[in-house]
């Protein structure tokens, strides 16, 4: 695997969507390539602060309250 | 008049995402009244064709889908009035610090407020937010998001990288105003990069376990 593949490849390494094979070769050249081991942390971190950062709100109690009252 | 217990149950399981569907309407109207009367109408129409929700399968998706449809059908009129995003090129955010000896997710993205990410999060086209939804807060795969979006798995990934690509260039844009970086692309953060040069060596980086 040269950079050109794996940069086609890391939005499916960072979401998990690789199959065996092809998570084991991209991981044999993150270890000998510190540019690419540098663009996946830095996706794989913009990533998780997306998550983070919108995972937070949850529904208002009242909110939930008043459907459970209207669906049940 | 009680309602059924086929239906209780329904209900019950549907309500156990909800806080899914009330963070995706969040975001997609941007505006918790708004957000509130989208989810209440697709919780009313999801008990209205129970019928055709096949036991089993993924409820949430099922949900998440009745959801943005009355999404785009009420609050937006025209899938039409979507902007698309080009294609400009790969990690903006990341090209623009790394060549200035910053380290672009310590420098940069550690510093950002969550309330910059959400905004950033917001500004991207309806089409490409409900796919960063789905797939990067709510962790759908890209099977399952295809599914809910009712799109080929290439156009969840294709939107999904253009989403990922233009979530750079507004943080970015946060970065600067909020003086992370300046705007001539020169990190502002050189004191705090120098205690981190002395620190001590912490071994070799190791290629994570999927």
């Amino acid at each position: 695997m040269n950079c050109k593949d794996c940069s086609e490849k890391l939005d499916r390494y960072v979401d998990r969507e690789l199959n065996d094979t092809e998570v084991l070769e991209l991981q044999l050249h993150l270890e000998g390539c510190p540019d690419c081991m540098d663009h996946y942390e830095f996706q794989d971190h913009l990533k998780r602060l997306v998550k983070h950062s919108c995972d937070c709100d949850t529904a208002p109690a009242a909110f939930r309250e008043k459907l459970r009252q209207i669906l049940t | 008049m009680a309602e059924s217990p086929v239906r209780t149950a329904f209900a019950e399981e549907a309500l156990t995402h909800l806080d899914t569907l009330y963070r995706g309407a969040l975001r997609l109207t941007r505006d918790p009244d708004q957000a509130q009367d989208l989810v209440q109408e697709a919780y009313l129409r999801a008990l209205r064709y129970q019928h055709s929700y096949q036991q089993g399968t993924n409820m949430k998706a099922w949900l998440f889908a009745i959801m943005r449809n009355l999404f785009w059908d009420r609050f937006k009129g025209s899938r039409k009035e979507d902007v698309s995003l080009d294609d400009s090129g790969d990690f903006a955010l990341y090209d623009k610090l790394k060549d200035d000896g910053a380290k672009p997710e310590e420098d940069v993205l550690d510093k950002l407020a969550a309330s910059e990410v959400v905004g950033a999060v917001e500004k991207l086209p309806p089409l490409h937010r409900e796919v960063v939804l789905l797939v990067d807060v709510e962790g759908f795969s890209y099977k399952d998001a295809a599914q809910t979006l009712g799109v080929p798995i290439g156009t969840v990934m294709s939107r999904l990288h253009r989403a990922r690509q233009q979530l750079q260039k507004s943080l970015y844009d946060y970065a600067v105003e909020s003086g992370i970086v300046r705007s001539d692309g020169m990190k502002n953060v050189g004191s705090q990069r120098n205690r981190a040069e002395g620190s001590d060596f912490v071994g070799p980086r190791q290629v994570p376990q999927q």
